[in-house]
């Protein structure tokens, strides 16, 4: 079974342009954000036209419309990423996620001495809380470092780290390098040792099903905007053990119960870390991104989307001069291939490509300390989605040779 | 805006071409034409931070006239070097802070002025500035 591309990329709007010059656009920065379809569009476009208002005070008619949308989207996106309304969190995105575990659960959980797991796979958003929380708290920080030969975590000392921590956070699928991590045996193993896990799953989410149930973590990350829904939306799924024991870090309206000049008591469930009013377009146009890949096989999607890394991997490897990171040879993992030119600079080569109509990421992707790891500062990134083509990557490599063969 | 002969020679040069590839093809001839700081005198003191690049700037006063030498691994980034060379080189410091790099965009190179934390070129511009800044009280 394949996707049927024609019908797919009919529904997003913007792959239709034409950029630098007059060639079509061939959109490869999906790692970066996700183009959007228009049912995505046409919801939020719907909402501000016929239903804004603010959600959880007001009985007018389009208060109410606007909350039963925006609490239908909680029961959408709850639904799709296989959990209750009362274990999502909306936040701005996953990097407000984490920080929710860190400074909602870790910080008021956590004391002196006690240690975090985390990975040299991680981005920044999964590395900068934890080093801000150190600071203040005294816990320590454990890493468990990457095998640049096998691009796997080195499972001996995540083995060997986990005795005396509390929390373990792992990227489900690395941004750089498109490998995507023992998620099952890192939740196992953890959990047997009396530590709670938090997995980043912004660049899983987007071409696997995440089922929060089945999974076993307690704090999941996700970013919308990824998996063809707007920026500024994400969620935290959570247990509800743990939301029990967070506290809130954000406060104001509508996270409270009441309000007094001495004290104040908060609302119950997810609605105690949504302060102020919410992101109402954004939670509407999520949903609606879910309802959208809900009607297409995942499996088939992943399956599309690896290919295509694949393929151009392979390809890649063929173009003198290039150096392919991470392993694309196993079905596993994500649509992110990674690449260097031994001569062309990083930043050059994507202004070339971008000369060429193709929208490719350069830079350290948010994973420097990954990065240092690998001997390099920066890498060229394609990222595939479900509306690419081979044609599109064949096309890619075919203006990337040309490239080389002028500039090497 | 007048702008120097040589740099209104490559402005008109730059403006007969369309394509961006080709363009970018002339920056990369542009690199070698710049007012070169060699890579042994890159240091922490003249990088040019939020490059995804590695870029290097240093200036100085002659005669109290301002000039900039640079260096870049990325050669556009070191092409627009050069180019900048021709629009302050032998200016005032005076003329240099108030200089708006429109030349790029008169060039056909405005993506190379999105603002981004990653823009080599503005963060250079913006360099150059102002250490031009800080050799007004020396001219």
């Amino acid at each position: 079974m394949s996707l049927d591309l024609d019908a797919i990329r009919a529904d997003f709007p913007i792959l239709s342009r034409k950029v630098s010059g007059g060639k079509d656009l061939v959109y490869l920065d999906n790692a970066a954000t996700t183009q959007k379809p228009q049912s995505v569009i046409d919801a939020m476009t719907h909402y501000y036209e016929q239903s804004n208002a603010n959600v959880h005070r007001a009985v007018h008619t389009l208060a109410a419309e606007a909350t039963e949308q925006y609490e239908s989207a909680r029961d959408t996106l709850a639904d799709w990423f296989g959990t209750t309304r009362d274990n999502l969190i909306f936040t701005s995105g996953t990097t407000e996620a984490i920080n929710l575990v860190a400074w909602g659960w870790a910080r008021s959980n956590l004391n002196t001495g006690d240690a975090v797991v985390i990975t040299e796979m991680e981005h920044h958003a999964d590395i900068v809380p934890w080093q801000l929380l150190a600071e203040e708290k005294g816990i320590e920080i454990r890493v468990v470092p990457i095998d640049t030969e096998s691009d796997t975590l080195d499972m001996e000392i995540f083995s060997a780290s986990l005795p005396g921590s509390r929390l373990v956070c792992v990227v489900h699928t690395s941004n750089v390098l498109g490998v995507a991590n023992p998620v099952a045996e890192i939740i196992s193993q953890s959990h047997d040792c009396g530590a709670k896990v938090l997995i980043d799953a912004a660049q899983a989410a987007p071409h696997e099903k995440i089922d929060f149930t089945a999974m076993g973590a307690d704090f999941v990350a996700i970013s919308g905007h990824k998996m063809c829904g707007p920026t500024g939306i994400g969620c935290l799924l959570a247990t509800s053990e743990s939301i029990e024991e967070m506290e809130p870090f954000m406060s104001g309206g509508d996270m409270i119960e009441t309000v007094t000049m001495e004290k104040s008591t908060f609302a119950t469930g997810p609605q105690k870390f949504e302060a102020g009013t919410p992101k109402i377009a954004e939670a509407i146009g999520f949903a609606a991104a879910a309802e959208y890949l809900s009607k297409l096989d995942m499996k088939v999607v992943h399956s599309h989307i690896r290919g295509l890394a694949t393929y151009t991997a392979s390809e890649l490897q063929s173009v003198p001069g290039i150096t392919v990171y991470g392993d694309h040879s196993v079905p596993e993992g994500s649509g992110v291939v990674s690449f260097l030119h031994d001569s062309i600079h990083a930043e050059d080569l994507a202004r070339f490509m971008d000369a060429g109509g193709f929208a490719m990421r350069t830079g350290h992707h948010c994973a420097q300390p990954l990065l240092d790891a690998y001997g390099v500062t920066s890498t060229n990134r394609v990222s595939f989605y479900l509306y690419n083509t081979k044609a599109e990557a064949a096309a890619f490599i075919e203006h990337l040779r040309y490239i080389v063969g002028k500039f090497a | 805006m007048t702008w120097p002969e040589a740099l209104q020679a490559a402005i008109d040069e730059f403006a007969d071409v369309f394509d961006p590839m080709e363009r970018y093809e002339m920056l990369f001839e542009w690199a070698a034409e710049v007012n070169e700081l060699p890579v042994d005198e890159w240091n922490d003191d003249n990088m040019i931070h939020g490059c995804q690049s590695q870029a290097h700037v240093m200036c100085h006063l002659e005669d109290g006239q301002f000039y900039m030498r640079g260096g870049a691994d990325a050669q556009i980034v070191q092409g627009l070097m050069a180019i900048t060379c021709l629009a302050v080189n032998g200016r005032p410091p005076e003329e240099v802070v108030d200089l708006e790099p429109t030349f790029v965009d008169e060039m056909g190179l405005k993506a190379s002025l999105t603002p981004s934390r990653s823009n080599g070129f503005l963060n250079m511009f913006k360099r150059v500035q102002d250490e031009a800044r800080s050799l007004m009280g020396d001219a």
